[in-house]
C-alpha cells in the first residue's frame, strides 16, 4: 500500500469516526442528559390516569332486606380516530345501530368527524355491551369502547321512598338517607396509571401507581320492612277510602328511639323522581307542622303532676263545660264538674287541662313543653327536619296558656308527637329518634353501630306510669278512643282533633287534622304508633281522632303485634263495626 | 520446451477455529443475555395480556353478578311479590294440620301457659 492509499483510508476512517462519534454523542445526550424530559413527554403521551369507581353501598332494613341496590350499566362511546377504513366505518355504524337501537346514518356521520370521544348511548345494559364487543371482536372491528356506570334501583318503589331518598344524575344524594349518608355510601374512588398501545389496549407490564378504591359502606336502617309494609298498606287504604290531603303514620321503639316504620301519603317512586310533584316528595313526618290537638294534653298532665301542682287524687273543677278566661269562653264537649287528672285525660277535658297549666304558670309550663322535645329538632338522620313553632311566654297573649294545653297555639311535627308519647311509654325518658342502625363495610372499617341516646329525663318514671295508665283508660269503654283497642292487648293512647289553620289566617271551616298517638302493650311497651289524617273527606260530625285515626291505629297495631309475636294479656273483646260505617253519633267523644 | 513453473500466490484464508471459538465463548454470555432478555420481555407481555384478559373476565363476572343481584332483589321485593299476589300468580294457602311436620314440639311461654307455635326471634331485639 502506497502512501497515497494510506492517506485516503485514514481520512475516510476519520470522517466515519467523526460521524459515528457525533451520532453517539447525540444518543448519549438524548438518553442520559435529556432522559427525564423525554421520559416525561413520553409518559404524558401514553400514560392515562384510569379511574376505578367505588361501588356505592346498599341501604338495608334491620333484617338485611335490600332497599337500594346498584344495577351496572355502561356508557358506550366511539373513538372515531380508530376507524380509518370506510367499509369498517359503515359496518361499525350498522352494528352499533342495531345493538344500541340508534340510527345507522346518524352514527356514520358522527364517526366521519374523526373525533376521539363521541358518546353514543348512556345506561346501556351490561349484557348488550358485552354482546356488542364480542361481535366487534369476531368481525375484527375497532373504534367503540365503554365506560362503567351504574343505576341506583329501589326495588320497593314508593314504599319507604321518603326515607331512602334518591340520587341526581351526578349520583349525588338528593333526599333521605341517600343525601345524609352520601359520603359513606359513595365511598372513595381509586385510580391507576396505565399505558396504552396504538390500538388503545392497556400495556399491563407498564402499569404505574395504583390506589385501590374504598367502596361505600352499607347503611342498615332501624326500619323493619314487615312493619313498614303493614303501615303502608293502611296508609294506602286510608288515602283511597277517606281521600285526605295527607296521611302520616310512624311506628317507633320507645326504648331505643329507633324508627320501626314511617310513611306518608302522597308518596313518590324514587326510581322516577322526575315524575313526582314536589308535594309528593315531602316527608311529612318531619317537615310538616300541625296543631297537635288533644294529644298535647299529656304534656300538661305530666308537668302538673311532676311539679306537685296536682296529685293523683286532686280534683279540678271543670266549670260544667264553660270556662270564661281572658274575655273568651273555653268549652268542653260535655259539661264536667270535678274531675281528677286521670279523668281529665280520659275525657279529654280542655278546661281541666287549661286549669292545670294556669296552676303551673306560663314559664314552667313552657319549660315542660320544651323538655318533651317540642320546638327543637330531635336530630333524626333525615334531611329537612323542622323544629316546629313554640313561642316563648314573652310572646304569648292572654289566651295562649289556656289554648296551648289542648294543642292549639303551637305547631309541631308528627315525629315530635310520636316521641312525646314515647316519653310516657319509656318511663319518662326522651330518646333521640334514629333511623340508622349501623354502617357496615366488609373491609377493615367493619361495622359501626349507632347506640341509642337518651336526650333527657323529662319526668320521673312514676309520673310517666301514672299518665300511661290514664291513657290506657282512653281506649276503654267510656274513653274517647274505644276504636283504638287491639284484641287481647292493653293499649294506651290519646286522640287529637284540631281544626286546620287556614293559609289566609284563622282556621279553615270544616277542615280537621285528626290523630291518634298510642303505645302497646301498656305493661311493657314494644312500640309507639302515631296516625295523623289531614282533612279526611268525611262528614264533620265524624271527623274525630277517635273515629278516623284510632281504627287505623288499631289495625296497624294488631298486625304489628301478630308479626312481633306478642303474647296477649287480655281476653278477646267482641268485634266492633267500622267506626265510619257505623256512623253512630252516640259514640262521639270529645277529642 | 519446458516452461518454468510459476508458483501461484497463496490467496486462501485459513479458518481459525480456535479464534472463532474463543470469540464465541466471549460473546456467548452476551448473546444468552440478549436472548433471555427478549424471551423474558415476551413472557412479561404475554403474562400482562393474560392478566388483562383475566381482569376483564373478573370484571364481567362481577358485573353479571351485580345484574343478577339487582334482578333477584327486584323480583323478590315486597312490591313485586305483592303484585304477584294481587294478580293471583302466587297465593297464600292455609296449611292443613296433617301437612305440618313438627320438628320441635310447641314451646310453653314462661310467663303464661300459652303454647307458642312460632317464635320470631329476629324481631325481638
Amino acid at each position: 500500500m502506497n502512501k497515497a492509499d494510506r492517506t485516503r483510508i485514514i481520512i475516510a476512517s476519520a470522517v466515519a469516526s467523526a460521524i459515528f462519534t457525533g451520532f453517539s454523542a447525540r444518543l448519549v445526550h438524548i438518553h442520559i442528559s435529556k432522559h427525564e424530559e423525554y421520559s416525561r413527554l413520553a409518559a404524558e403521551k401514553h400514560t392515562v390516569r384510569q379511574v376505578i369507581h367505588a361501588k356505592r353501598g346498599m341501604i338495608l332494613d334491620r333484617n338485611g332486606e335490600i332497599l337500594a341496590a346498584n344495577l351496572p350499566v355502561r356508557t358506550v362511546f366511539a373513538d372515531a380516530s380508530h376507524i380509518k377504513n370506510p367499509q369498517d366505518l359503515a359496518d361499525l355504524a350498522d352494528l352499533a345501530a342495531s345493538r344500541l337501537e340508534l340510527d345507522a346514518k346518524e352514527l356514520a356521520e358522527k364517526f366521519a368527524t374523526g373525533k376521539k370521544y363521541i358518546v353514543l348511548k348512556r345506561q346501556v345494559p351490561e349484557q348488550v355491551t358485552m354482546d356488542l364487543f364480542e361481535e366487534m371482536r369476531n368481525r375484527k372491528l375497532r373504534g367503540l369502547y365503554s365506560e362503567k356506570d351504574s343505576i341506583r334501583t329501589y326495588p320497593n318503589a314508593t314504599m319507604l321512598g321518603h326515607i331512602i331518598g334518591f340520587l341526581n344524575h351526578e349520583r349525588k344524594g338528593i333526599q333521605g338517607i341517600e343525601r345524609v349518608f352520601d359520603a359513606e355510601l359513595a365511598g372513595t374512588g381509586g385510580y391507576r396509571y396505565i399505558e396504552r398501545d396504538r390500538t388503545g389496549r392497556e400495556i399491563v407490564p407498564y402499569r404505574g401507581l395504583e390506589v385501590e378504591p374504598e367502596h361505600g359502606r352499607d347503611v342498615r336502617l332501624t326500619i323493619d320492612m314487615h312493619l313498614q309494609a303493614i303501615l303502608e298498606e293502611e296508609l294506602d287504604a286510608t288515602y283511597k277510602e277517606l281521600s285526605p290531603e295527607t296521611v302520616t303514620a310512624i311506628l317507633v321503639d320507645p326504648k331505643t328511639g329507633g324508627i320501626l316504620a314511617m310513611g306518608c301519603r302522597p308518596a313518590f317512586d324514587p326510581n322516577n323522581p322526575g315524575g313526582a310533584e314536589p308535594e309528593q316528595m315531602k316527608n311529612r313526618a318531619i317537615i310538616d307542622m300541625v296543631e297537635p290537638g288533644s294529644t298535647f294534653k299529656i304534656v300538661v298532665a305530666a308537668a302538673a303532676l311532676n311539679e306537685g301542682k296536682v296529685d293523683e287524687k286532686s280534683s279540678i273543677f271543670c266549670e260544667n263545660g264553660r270556662f270564661a278566661y281572658g274575655g273568651r269562653t273555653l268549652r268542653d264537649h260535655h259539661g264536667y264538674g270535678h274531675m281528677t287528672v286521670h279523668d281529665i285525660l280520659v275525657k279529654s277535658s280542655n278546661i281541666g287541662s287549661a286549669k292545670m297549666a294556669l296552676m303551673m304558670g306560663a314559664d314552667k309550663y313552657y319549660e315542660y313543653v320544651r323538655r318533651f322535645g317540642f320546638g327543637e329538632r330531635l336530630g333524626i338522620e333525615l334531611p329537612g327536619e323542622i323544629p316546629g313553632l313554640v313561642h316563648p311566654p314573652s310572646r304569648w297573649d292572654k289566651l295562649t296558656i289556656t289554648r296551648m294545653p289542648m294543642g292549639h297555639a303551637v305547631a309541631v311535627t308528627p315525629l315530635q308527637i310520636a316521641m312525646s308519647m314515647a316519653v310516657i311509654a319509656n318511663g319518662g325518658k326522651l330518646m333521640a329518634p334514629r333511623v340508622v342502625e349501623s354502617l357496615e363495610a366488609k373491609d377493615e372499617r367493619g361495622t359501626t353501630t349507632k347506640t341509642p341516646v337518651v336526650l333527657r329525663d323529662v319526668v320521673p318514671e312514676k309520673t310517666a306510669r301514672f299518665v300511661g295508665n290514664a291513657l290506657a283508660a282512653v281506649t276503654q269503654p267510656g274513653g274517647t278512643a274505644t276504636y283504638a283497642r287491639v284484641n287481647g292487648f292493653s293499649v294506651a293512647g290519646k286522640t287529637g282533633t284540631a281544626q286546620k289553620v287556614s293559609p289566609k289566617g284563622g282556621y279553615a271551616a270544616g277542615k280537621y287534622v285528626v290523630s291518634f298517638a298510642g303505645f302497646m302493650p301498656v305493661e311493657d311497651p314494644r312500640f309507639v304508633c302515631l296516625v295523623i289524617v289531614d282533612d279526611a273527606k268525611v262528614p264533620s260530625n265524624l271527623n274525630y281522632g277517635g273515629l278516623v285515626a284510632a281504627p287505623i291505629f288499631s289495625r296497624i297495631c294488631e298486625k304489628a303485634a301478630r308479626y312481633l309475636d306478642l303474647t296477649p294479656t287480655l281476653p278477646a273483646i267482641p268485634l266492633m263495626d267500622s267506626s265510619l260505617a257505623k256512623n253512630n253519633n252516640s259514640t262521639l267523644k270529645q277529642d | 520446451m519446458n516452461m518454468p513453473a510459476i508458483e501461484a500466490p497463496c490467496r486462501h484464508n485459513p479458518v481459525q477455529i480456535g479464534k472463532i471459538l474463543r470469540m464465541f465463548l466471549c460473546l456467548a454470555p452476551l448473546l444468552a443475555g440478549g436472548l433471555s432478555f427478549v424471551y423474558l420481555k415476551n413472557q412479561q407481555f404475554a403474562l400482562g395480556e393474560q392478566i388483562r384478559q383475566t381482569e376483564r373476565a373478573i370484571r364481567e363476572t362481577r358485573a353479571e353478578n351485580e345484574v343478577l343481584l339487582a334482578r333477584v332483589t327486584s323480583l323478590t321485593s315486597r312490591r313485586a311479590l305483592q303484585e304477584r299476589v294481587a294478580t293471583g300468580f302466587i297465593s297464600v294457602v292455609p296449611v292443613s294440620g296433617d301437612k305440618i311436620a313438627r320438628l320441635t314440639p310447641p314451646a310453653q311461654d314462661t310467663d303464661t301457659t300459652a303454647l307458642r307455635t312460632a317464635f320470631n326471634g329476629a324481631s325481638l331485639q
